[in-house]
């Protein structure tokens, strides 16, 4: 008979307030925890891309003043990282990435574009990505990364 | 000339800008305001060194397209080089090494000029 063996998910919250300078510290932040779950070092600097684009994303299009802040809920066990970034949006638009939004960004996004790579890396970097309206008005960006995949753990 | 992290320095006839830190979004204003300084005091050669640079992001490569695309329109351009294996892949990725002329070598960035 095989046994499985239970592992406890575990879960980290961190606010920060909606300012570019705190993206580093939290990137390197979360660059330790992957490393420590045992991640390999192209997917730890996958993760902390990631983050950078995600949480950049979420204080220049999803916060009204630095005070808005954004949160970040990190989940993991022994399969997997997952990373999920809030924000409050903004008064003038809110959901930024709403249905709808990514398509639009996509359509006009070519090679020699300046901006919009950000979610697409994001995508393309993560095992998942899931955008979602949150009830503040905000976006909510969901991305997990799984041990054991093709990009190696 | 320094700005924060990164200094640029003249050879031949080209600016070049050595990036001491990571290109992320926050550094990105400063590699985006270091250049427009660059093209507004009529720089039509520009080189930036990514050899010290770890880590890059969406905007610092956008920052960088935009301002090539910029200076093309006078005949100049900006040109890059020393690019570790991650930064070549995040480049890849956006689609920006089929814009950017990217280099191994100052060397080799200058005599593509």
């Amino acid at each position: 008979m095989t046994q499985t063996k239970k592992t406890k998910q575990e879960i980290l919250k961190l606010s920060v307030p909606s300012c570019l300078k705190y993206i580093r510290p939290i990137q390197m932040f979360i660059g330790q925890l992957a490393q420590q779950l045992g991640f390999c070092r192209t997917r730890i600097y996958d993760i902390e891309l990631i983050i950078d684009e995600v949480c950049s994303n979420a204080i220049e299009h999803g916060s009204e003043t630095p005070d808005s802040g954004i949160d970040l809920t990190l989940t993991f066990d022994s399969s997997r990282l997952e990373i999920h970034v809030r924000d409050k949006g903004k008064s003038v638009r809110k959901n930024w990435l709403a249905t709808g939004r990514l398509d639009e960004v996509s359509q006009k996004m070519t090679p020699d574009s300046e901006r919009g790579h950000g979610i697409f890396l994001a995508e393309k970097l993560s095992d998942s990505l899931e955008i979602l309206t949150n009830p503040l008005g905000g976006t909510d960006v969901q991305v997990i990364f799984y041990f054991s995949t093709s990009s190696g753990s | 000339m320094a700005n924060g992290s990164m200094t640029t320095r003249e050879s031949a006839d080209a600016k070049i800008i050595d990036v001491n830190e990571d290109l992320g979004s926050y550094a990105a204003a400063d590699l985006r305001k270091t250049i427009d300084t660059l093209i507004d005091g009529a720089s039509q050669k520009i080189i930036v060194n990514l050899s010290e640079v770890q880590h890059i992001n969406s905007t610092a490569i956008g920052a960088m397209v935009g301002s090539a695309k910029r200076l093309r329109t006078n005949g100049g351009d900006l040109k890059v080089y020393g690019l570790a294996a991650n930064l070549k892949r995040t480049f890849d990725l956006v689609g920006a090494s089929s814009v950017l002329e990217i280099y191994d070598s100052e060397s080799s960035a200058l005599a593509a000029f």
